[in-house]
C-alpha cells in the first residue's frame, strides 16, 4: 500500500511541478533574471569548444579565443591592422639574420602577483616543444631553435633559417601566449583547474569563475600592461552552445550579448532583418576548396590511362564550369563570398588568377571553354568523377548543399558526371591521405595572418594536403617569399606562385569565409579584423 | 537514440527476473547470483565499448586531420601509443580500472571522474523530470483507456501512446521548440538556465549538479524560474516517450485486475465500475510500473543522448556525443561504464524488488 | 474457394478476418497507413514530383531554397534547394529497403541464436544469455553510430546508410528477439512431439529446424512488425547526427530534419514538419499492426488472470506482451536457466 500512496504523491509533485513551470513560463521569458550587478557585463556565445586552457594542449580556435584573452603575448596586431608590433615587449626585432631579439619592460607582473620575466617567455616556448601535446601546436615552431635569456627582461630567439618573415606572426598565434613557470608543469599539460586556481593569467582579463564548455567568466586583470587598452567593461561571461540554432536564439532573444562562431546561413539571413540586433562583418580567412589527388583523379599517376596533360585539362575544365557566385548565394546566402586565388582576398599580395583564367570572365561558367580544354586535350565526354565531402559538420552543415550544386554544376552540360560521397570525419581524414579520394573537399582556417599560410602548409614538399603535387618551381617561390625582407619582391613571387597555381590546380579554390558576429542592438565594439581573433576587451553596451 | 521508442523495453529485462524462490532460503542465493552477475555485465560492456571504440579511430585524427601532414599525424599517434597492439592498450585500461583510475580525458585534460560527477547530476535531473510527465501523463490516461476499454477513448489513448513513441525524440524537439521558443516565444529553447544564473549556480559552494537543488539553496526565486522553464520542453520530450509505455502498462493491468476474483466479488457486491478503477483495479498496476521503472533507466539514459542534445542540456549523454564525435575514448569508456553500473544496479535491486515482494503473499 | 482458404491461412488476413470491432478497426487503419507508403515507395518515380536529388526544373531555373509552400513545391523548398514532397515520396523507399534489410537481418541473427541457445543449453547458452543482457544495456546511439562507421567506414551511400542503420539495430534488438525465441525453443523442445522426433532418430538439426523453430514462431510477425518501425528510427537517428545516407544517393528523412534545425529557429516549418510526420505516421502504421496481431495472437492476454499463477509479479510480463510476446514467455526463461 505504501507504493499506492507514494504515487499519489508523485502525481500530485509532478502536476504541481508542471503547473508551476508552465506558469512561471507565461509570465517570463527565458533568460531575465533579477539581481542588479549585471551592469557592465557582456554575455558571449560561441559554438566552438576549448580543448584545454594551456596553450600547450591545444590547436583549436575554440581554445585560442580563450587564450587570446588571458595570455600575453611578446607581439602582435592591434585593432584593424595587420602589422606585427610589441604587445607585452617593449621592442621586437631581427638583430641578426638567425636572431630575434625581444625586450621586455621591467616590474612586469602576472594576475596572482608573480614577477613575469624573460625566464617565463623562455620557460614557455620550452615546455610546448617538451611536451609537443598531440593536441597542441608545437609543430608551428619548427623555425625555433633555443631560446636565451641574458638578464630578465630580454629575450633571444634563435632561428634554423635565416631572415624568417613568419616567425614574428607565429608569435602572435597558437604556441606564442606566455605562461607562469610558477604555476605551469615544465613536462605536462597543466589542467584547466590549477591554472585558474592559481590565476596565473597575464591578458587583458583572468578567468574568475570556469564551468568547463559551459560558462567562463572574465574579470579585467590589474597588471595587464599590453599593447590593447584596458578591457571597457566589467565582467564578460563567455557560454558555450553545442548547436548553431540555439546560439542563433540566444542572440535574438538577447539572453546573449554577442553571438560568435558559428551561426548558418540561414541563422543569419534570419537575424540580418531583425532590428533588435546587429550582424557585424570582418575580413575572413576561412576558406574552401577542393583537392585533387594526382595519383588516382582521372588520368592520374596511378591510373590505367596515366596522362598528366589530361588530368590538368580536366582540372582546368571543372573550374571553368563552376559558378562559385550561385553556391555562394543560394548555399550560404552571402556569408560565403567566391575564392579566385588559392590566397584569399585581402591577404598581402592576394589576386583572382581562376576569375580572369576560367569561365566567362566575371565568376559565371563557361561550358564552350570547357569542352573545348577537354577536346583540345583529347579527352572522351562524359569524363567519370568521384568527389568526396565531409558529412558530419566538420566543414559546416551546409557541405552537402554545397556539393550537390557542385555536382549539378559540373554535370549541367553532360562535360561530367559525378559520383558524389560523403564520409564522417575521422574516417575522412585517414582516408584522404591514403588515396581513397580521388578528389575531396577541405576547409582551412589560418594559424597566422598571412598569405604563407595559404602557400606553405599545401604545396611545399610534405605537406599537409599528401596529394602528390610537386613542383619544383612552386616550392623554391614559396621558400623565397618566406625570407625575403623587401616587401614588393615578396609581393610579386606570392603573385606568381599564385598564377602557376591557377594553371596546375593543386587545389581548387571555392570559397572564402567572412567572420561574423551578431550582437544586440546596443552593443558596441566588437572589432572582428584580419588577426582573426575577437578580443573582448572593447565591448560595451548600452 | 531510438531505444527510448521502444515500446519493448519491458520486454528485454536482465536474465534472472520474476521467479523469486518461493521458499526462504533460496531468496539469499538467489540475491547472492544476481548480485554476482552484475559484475561479467558490466565487464562485458566495458569490454564491447574498448573494442568498438578503438575501431573508430583516435582523437588525434580527429582533432587535426585537417591541418597537419599524414607523417606528422602518425607520429603524434605513435607517440600517444594508439598504434600500441589493441590487447596491451586493453590490458593497461582494465589494470587502470581495477585501481580505480579513470584517467584524464584525451581531448581537453579533465578528470574522467570529474566529469561523471559534474554531468550525472543534469542527466539525473532530466531523467526525473521526465519519469514525473510519464507518470503524470501515463497513469491517469492508462486508467481511463482501461475504464472505456474496446470504446472510442480507449483507441485515442491507445493511439496516442503509439505516437508517443512513434516520435523520434528529436522530432518532438524541434517541434516543440518551433511552437513554445519560436512561434509563441513563451519559453526557453536550450540550455538548463540562462547564462546569468549558470554562473549564479556554478559559484555555489558544492553544487549538486541539479539545478532544482541548487536554485533552491541559493534561495532566489527568479533563478529558480529559470530553471525550471528551461527544463519544460526536454522533460516533456523525453518524458512523453515513456508515458506512452506507463500508459500501455496501467492499462493492460487495470484491466488484468478487473478480471481478478476480489474485483468480481467488489463488483458482485454493487460498487460502481469508476469506484472499481479508482479504488481496487490500480494499485495492482503499479507493481509492474516499479519493474519498468528500473528498465527505463536504461532507455531514459539512452534517450536522453538525443534529448540533451537537442536541448542543450549539459549532462552525460550530450558529452557522451561530444567526446564521441572526437573519439576521446577514455572519456567515452568511463561514461559507458558509468552508465554500465548504474543500469546493471538498478536492474539487480529490481529483481531483488520483485522477489521480496512476493505477490503470493500479498493475494 | 482455395485461392481463399489459403489466403485466409496467411497471417495477417488471418487475423483481420478474426478481429473484431475496435481491434480490427486499429488493425485496418495500420494496414492502411502501412498499406499507403508501400505504394508510394512503389510507384515513387510516378507520385514524386521531381527527383529526390533535383535542384532545378526542366526549364533549368533553380528551385530556390526555403521556398514557402507553393503550386509549384506544395511542401516547399529545403534549405539544400530540394523539393520536400519530392524527398518525403522518395523517402519512403529508403524507408521499405532498409525495413527490408532490417527483417532479413534480424530472423537471421536474432532467430538463429535464440533457437541454437534455447535448444541446446548448456555453457552456451548461459554464455549468450549473459552477452545478451550486456548489450541490451549498451546505449544503442553509441552502437549505432560505431556499427555506421564500421560498416561502411562512414560512407554514406543508399547501401552503407541502409545496411549501417539494419545492422545496427539488428545487433541492438538480437537480445530481444533472441530472448523471444529462445524461450520459445525452451518450451517447445520439452514438448511431446520433439521428443517422438528424437526418439524415431531425427538428427539435432533436423529436430531444430523442423519442429522447433516451426513452433517457436508464432511471434514472429509481432517481431517484424516492431524490427521494422525500430529499423525506420535508427536510420532516421543517424541521418540526423550526419551519420546517414548523402543526399543525393537516396532521400532520407532524418538527414532532411537534420538540415532542418537551423530553419525552425528563423520559423521555417515546412521543412522539418512534413518529413518528421512521415517518419511519425509510418512507424505509427507498422505499430498499430504490430500491437493487434499481439493483441489477437495471445487470448492469454485476456483469460491469463484468471489462472492465478503469481498474480501481481506476472503482470509485468504480461505487460509485456502487449507488444513483445516474448516477454510473456520470458517470464519461464529463468527458471528454465536456474535449473540448468
Amino acid at each position: 500500500m505504501t507504493s499506492a500512496s507514494t504515487t499519489r504523491r508523485a502525481l500530485a509533485i509532478a502536476a504541481g511541478a508542471a503547473a508551476a513551470a508552465l506558469a512561471l513560463a507565461g509570465c517570463t521569458t527565458g533568460g531575465s533574471t533579477g539581481g542588479g550587478d549585471w551592469d557592465g557585463t557582456i554575455l558571449v556565445g560561441t559554438t566552438d569548444k576549448v580543448t584545454t586552457l594551456d596553450p600547450a594542449g591545444s590547436y583549436d580556435n575554440g581554445s585560442l579565443t580563450v587564450q587570446t584573452q588571458v595570455f600575453p603575448y611578446l607581439v602582435n596586431t592591434d585593432y584593424n591592422s595587420t602589422e606585427v608590433v610589441p604587445d607585452l615587449a617593449e621592442t621586437a626585432e631581427f638583430t641578426s639574420p638567425t636572431e630575434y631579439t625581444v625586450t621586455l619592460p621591467a616590474g612586469l607582473k602576472w594576475a596572482n602577483g608573480h614577477d613575469l620575466t624573460s625566464s617565463d617567455v623562455k620557460f614557455s616556448f620550452d615546455r610546448n616543444i617538451a611536451i609537443a601535446d598531440p593536441n597542441g601546436a608545437s609543430s608551428l615552431l619548427y623555425n625555433l631553435d633555443s631560446v636565451e635569456t641574458p638578464d630578465d627582461t630580454t629575450v633571444v630567439f634563435h632561428l634554423k633559417t635565416e631572415n624568417d618573415q613568419i616567425f614574428p606572426l607565429i608569435l602572435t598565434s597558437f604556441p606564442g601566449a606566455i605562461v607562469d613557470e610558477e604555476v605551469f608543469s615544465a613536462d605536462a599539460v597543466t589542467p584547466d583547474e590549477d591554472i585558474v586556481a592559481a590565476n596565473a593569467f597575464g591578458g587583458p582579463y583572468m578567468i574568475t569563475s570556469y564551468d568547463f564548455n559551459n560558462t567562463i567568466q572574465y574579470e579585467p586583470n590589474p597588471n595587464y600592461a599590453g599593447l590593447l587598452p584596458a578591457a571597457e567593461n566589467k565582467t564578460v561571461i563567455q557560454t558555450v552552445f553545442a548547436d548553431s540554432s540555439n546560439l542563433k536564439l540566444a542572440v535574438q532573444e538577447g539572453d546573449i550579448d554577442v553571438a560568435y562562431r558559428s551561426l548558418s546561413p540561414t541563422d543569419l539571413d534570419d537575424l540580418a532583418g531583425n532590428s533588435d540586433v546587429q550582424v557585424i562583418d570582418g575580413p575572413g580567412g576561412e576558406i574552401r576548396y577542393m583537392v585533387f589527388n594526382f595519383d588516382t583523379m582521372p588520368f592520374g599517376a596511378k591510373t590505367a590511362e596515366a596522362d598528366p596533360a589530361k588530368a590538368q585539362a580536366v582540372r582546368q575544365a571543372m573550374a571553368a564550369l563552376l559558378d562559385r557566385q550561385a553556391i555562394a548565394d543560394q548555399v550560404y546566402k552571402g556569408t560565403y563570398t567566391p575564392l579566385f586565388s588559392v590566397v584569399p582576398d585581402g591577404f598581402f599580395g592576394a589576386t583572382q588568377p581562376f576569375l580572369d583564367k576560367y569561365g566567362d570572365g566575371s565568376g559565371g561558367p563557361d561550358a564552350d571553354q570547357a569542352a573545348k580544354i577537354l577536346a583540345d586535350a583529347g579527352i572522351q565526354t562524359p569524363v567519370s568523377l568521384s568527389i568526396q565531402y565531409n558529412s558530419d559538420d566538420h566543414y559546416g552543415p551546409s557541405s552537402g548543399d554545397e556539393y550537390a550544386m557542385v555536382k549539378d554544376q559540373l554535370e549541367a552540360d553532360g562535360l561530367f558526371t559525378v559520383d558524389l560521397q560523403s564520409t564522417e570525419w575521422v574516417q575522412y581524414s585517414k582516408d584522404r591521405t591514403t588515396d581513397v579520394y580521388p578528389i575531396y573537399q577541405l576547409g582551412w582556417f589560418p594559424d597566422y595572418s598571412d598569405a604563407d599560410n595559404y602557400l606553405s602548409p599545401f604545396f611545399q614538399e610534405d605537406n599537409f594536403l599528401g596529394n602528390h603535387f610537386s613542383d619544383a618551381e612552386v616550392q623554391d617561390l614559396i621558400r623565397q617569399q618566406a625570407v625575403e625582407t623587401d616587401e614588393s619582391a615578396r609581393q610579386a613571387e606570392i603573385e606568381q606562385i599564385q598564377d602557376r597555381m591557377s594553371d596546375l590546380i593543386s587545389t581548387l579554390p571555392l570559397l572564402q569565409g567572412a567572420q561574423v558576429a551578431v550582437a544586440g542592438a546596443d552593443v558596441n565594439g566588437v572589432v572582428l579584423d584580419a588577426s582573426f581573433k575577437f578580443r573582448y576587451a572593447p565591448v560595451v553596451k548600452g | 537514440m531510438t531505444a527510448a521508442t521502444v515500446p519493448a523495453a519491458p520486454a528485454a529485462p536482465s536474465a534472472p527476473r520474476r521467479r523469486p524462490r518461493p521458499a526462504g532460503g533460496s531468496l539469499g542465493r538467489y540475491i547472492l547470483v544476481r548480485f554476482l552477475l552484475i559484475f561479467p555485465t558490466v565487464f562485458i560492456l566495458v569490454t564491447l565499448v574498448f573494442l568498438f571504440m578503438r575501431t573508430t579511430g583516435d582523437p588525434i585524427t580527429a582533432a587535426l586531420g585537417g591541418r597537419l601532414p599524414a607523417d606528422q599525424l602518425a607520429e603524434r599517434i605513435h607517440e600517444a601509443g594508439y598504434d600500441r597492439p589493441l590487447i596491451v592498450q586493453y590490458v593497461e585500461y582494465l589494470g587502470h580500472v581495477f585501481t580505480g583510475d579513470f584517467g584524464r580525458t584525451l581531448t581537453d585534460n579533465q578528470l574522467v571522474t570529474d566529469v561523471l560527477f559534474r554531468y550525472g547530476g543534469a542527466t539525473l535531473e532530466l531523467a526525473l523530470y521526465a519519469l514525473l510527465v510519464a507518470f503524470a501523463v501515463g497513469i491517469p490516461l492508462g486508467m481511463l483507456a482501461a475504464y472505456f476499454r474496446d470504446r472510442w477513448p480507449d483507441a485515442v489513448f491507445r493511439v496516442f501512446a503509439i505516437l508517443c513513441y512513434a516520435t523520434p525524440v528529436f522530432f518532438a524537439g524541434l517541434v516543440l521548440k518551433l511552437v513554445f521558443a519560436v512561434w509563441l516565444g513563451v519559453l526557453p529553447s536550450s540550455g538548463r538556465a540562462g547564462p546569468r544564473n549558470e554562473i549564479a549556480l556554478g559559484r555555489l559552494e558544492n553544487p549538486t549538479g541539479v539545478y532544482l537543488i541548487d536554485a533552491i539553496r541559493l534561495g532566489d526565486p527568479a533563478i529558480l524560474g529559470d530553471v525550471l522553464q528551461h527544463a519544460v520542453l526536454p522533460a516533456i520530450a523525453l518524458g512523453l516517450l515513456t508515458a506512452g509505455i506507463f500508459l500501455r502498462l496501467v492499462r493492460t493491468n487495470v484491466i488484468g485486475t478487473f478480471a481478478m476474483p476480489y474485483v468480481d466479488a467488489a463488483r458482485s457486491r454493487g460498487v460502481s465500475e469508476y469506484r472499481l478503477v479508482r479504488r481496487h483495479a490500480w494499485k495492482p498496476a503499479l507493481i509492474p510500473i516499479i519493474t519498468v521503472i528500473g528498465l527505463q533507466v536504461a532507455l531514459l539514459l539512452g534517450g536522453a543522448v538525443l534529448t540533451e542534445t537537442t536541448f542543450e542540456w549539459k549532462g552525460l549523454g550530450f558529452e557522451l556525443a561530444q567526446y564521441l564525435q572526437a573519439r576521446d575514448f577514455v572519456a567515452v569508456q568511463g561514461i559507458v561504464a558509468l552508465l554500465a553500473v548504474i543500469v546493471a544496479v538498478v536492474n539487480f535491486l529490481v529483481d531483488i524488488a520483485a522477489a521480496l515482494i512476493d505477490p503470493r503473499v500479498r493475494y | 474457394m482455395g485461392v481463399r482458404a489459403r489466403l485466409g491461412r496467411l497471417p495477417v488476413i488471418r487475423q483481420v478476418r478474426q478481429s473484431v470491432g475496435l481491434q480490427r478497426g486499429m488493425l485496418v487503419a495500420g494496414l492502411v497507413i502501412t498499406g499507403v507508403f508501400a505504394i508510394l515507395a512503389i510507384f515513387a518515380p510516378l507520385l514524386a514530383p521531381y527527383g529526390f536529388n533535383q535542384l532545378k526544373g526542366d526549364d533549368g531555373v533553380s528551385f530556390g531554397a526555403q521556398d514557402p509552400p507553393s503550386l509549384a513545391h506544395p511542401f516547399g523548398t529545403t534549405v539544400g534547394g530540394y523539393d520536400v514532397l519530392s524527398r518525403v515520396i522518395w523517402g519512403s523507399q529508403t524507408a521499405f529497403f532498409v525495413i527490408a534489410v532490417a527483417i532479413v537481418l534480424s530472423i537471421f541473427a536474432g532467430v538463429l541464436l535464440g533457437l541454437v541457445s534455447g535448444y541446446l543449453g548448456g555453457w552456451l547458452d548461459r554464455v549468450l544469455v549473459v552477452i545478451a543482457d550486456a548489450v541490451y544495456a549498451f546505449p544503442t546511439l553509441l552502437l549505432a553510430i560505431v556499427a555506421a562507421i564500421v560498416i561502411s567506414h562512414g560512407q554514406s551511400n543508399l547501401v552503407g546508410g541502409v545496411f549501417a542503420a539494419a545492422i545496427s539495430i539488428t545487433v541492438v534488438f538480437i537480445p530481444q528477439y533472441f530472448r523471444v525465441i529462445r524461450a520459445e525453443a525452451v518450451r517447445v523442445k520439452a514438448e511431446a512431439f520433439v521428443e517422438s522426433a528424437k526418439v524415431i532418430g531425427a538428427s539435432t538439426w533436423r529436430v531444430m529446424f523442423r519442429h522447433v523453430l516451426r513452433n517457436s514462431t508464432r511471434t514472429l510477425p509481432l517481431i517484424l512488425t516492431l524490427n521494422a518501425s525500430e529499423a525506420i528510427l535508427t536510420l532516421a537517428a543517424l541521418g540526423f547526427l550526419g551519420f546517414g545516407i548523402e543526399p543525393t544517393s537516396a532521400a532520407e528523412w532524418g538527414y532532411d530534419l537534420n538540415r532542418s534545425i537551423s530553419d525552425v529557429t528563423s520559423g521555417i516549418w515546412w521543412t522539418s514538419i512534413f518529413p518528421g510526420a512521415a517518419i511519425v505516421l509510418i512507424v505509427l502504421g507498422l505499430t498499430l499492426i504490430g500491437e493487434s496481431l499481439n493483441d489477437l495472437a495471445d487470448p492469454r492476454l485476456r483469460t491469463r488472470r484468471r489462472s492465478s499463477d503469481a498474480a501481481g509479479d506476472d503482470g509485468a510480463a504480461d505487460d509485456d506482451i502487449e507488444v513483445v510476446p516474448g516477454g510473456a514467455i520470458d517470464a519461464d526463461a529463468p527458471a528454465d536457466r536456474e535449473r540448468a
